[in-house]
């Protein structure tokens, strides 16, 4: 699940002072779920939005919808005629749902209520921790499911670091469990200890280009 | 969840408003349906419930989407509420449901939670979503 965080309500209204209309727009899928971005949250920030706005003299329209999913085309249906209505869009969806919703929509502009925080999974009700940094290459197969991008502190794929601390805690953090500790008392229980020394080459971390993934089975269908 | 949420009125007026808006649509997809199950078999939900007919994807829009035509809108909060529990616990919305007549039903699924939710009708996720189940 994508995690999001509101913005702090005074950078929100700097986005949207100027503009007289705006269509603050929630969203049913991951944001919704994370307690960030949903249609209670978009009912929220609006009532501040309003309270501060008036507070300040100013008597903006702030509306309120929901989309099913601000990243797929195939639920904007209402949302292609409301949009007129207004002069700016604020869009509590994670990036990707701000830019499919600025791309639909270009002669608006669309700001986003949100900041997208990681890739994670729940806890518990309103707690999410971050375990996939989408690098494109995973290695899970290898480090006994523990992520080394993510949850080593240098994202080193050819660990540990030697900052291990006895207790098994990273020396950027006591707090956090060194990852490369985790994934060698995973593989010796697994009996698999022999990847420690499988060595990886490096990751190519710069110069990447925006990623596109059509699967196997539709490759004919989008290449025509 | 809020008392608003729960005990407001439902706005009929908005309520008929919403299904005038995408009626011929709708009416179109309904009356299309020829109950071939071809859509059951692609629902992962209906096939990993032991088939259970309740995710059925047509018996979800009949009893969501057509109910509401059916009722011409007059429908009243306890109505809604037993539409949520059809359209968003019992379907993901992943829209992988197979019509090989071309009912859209995500269209349709997406369209009865549109119309609970212009009431206020929608799941929960923080505790009192855990509550009902709905994580």
């Amino acid at each position: 699940m994508i995690v999001g965080q509101r913005k702090p309500l005074e950078e929100v209204v700097a986005m949207i002072r100027d503009c007289k209309r705006v269509l603050n727009i929630g969203c049913g899928g991951c944001t919704s779920i994370c307690l960030a971005g949903g249609q209670k949250e978009v009912e929220l920030l609006n009532a501040e939005l309003r309270a501060y706005l008036s507070d300040h003299g100013q008597d903006n329209e702030i509306r309120s919808f929901t989309v099913e999913r601000q990243c797929n085309a195939d639920f904007f249906h209402e949302l292609d005629v409301l949009r007129s209505e207004y002069d700016a869009l604020l869009s509590m969806a994670c990036g990707a749902g701000v830019q499919f919703v600025a791309d639909r929509y270009p002669e608006l502009p669309v700001f986003p209520a949100l900041n997208t925080s990681f890739v994670g999974f729940d806890k518990d009700v309103g707690w999410y921790e971050e375990n996939c940094r989408t690098c494109g290459d995973c290695v899970l197969g290898d480090t006994a499911g523990v992520c080394p991008v993510t949850r080593c502190a240098k994202s080193l794929f050819n660990g540990p670091c030697g900052g291990t601390r006895l207790d098994g805690s990273c020396e950027v953090d006591t707090a956090t469990p060194c990852a490369w500790f985790e994934i060698h008392n995973r593989l010796k229980r697994q009996n698999r200890l022999e990847l420690m020394m499988k060595i990886r080459p490096a990751r190519e971390w710069e110069n990447q280009t925006r990623r596109m993934l059509i699967q196997e089975a539709y490759k004919e269908r989008y290449s025509k | 969840m809020s008392d608003t949420r729960t005990c407001a009125p439902v706005d009929k007026l908005e309520i008929k408003r919403l299904l005038r808006a995408r009626k011929s649509m709708m009416k179109l997809y309904l009356s299309h349906c020829v109950r071939c199950s071809l859509c059951a078999e692609s629902c992962f939900l209906f096939m990993t419930n032991d088939q259970d007919p309740k995710y059925m994807p047509s018996y979800k829009v009949i009893q969501s989407v057509g109910k509401l035509y059916k009722k011409r809108g007059n429908v009243d909060r306890v109505f809604l509420e037993k539409i949520k529990k059809i359209v968003w616990k019992n379907c993901v919305l992943c829209r992988r449901c197979y019509c090989p007549i071309g009912v859209d039903i995500p269209a349709m699924i997406a369209f009865a939670r549109g119309v609970c939710r212009s009431q206020g009708v929608y799941p929960d996720f923080d505790e009192q979503g855990a509550a009902e189940s709905w994580l």
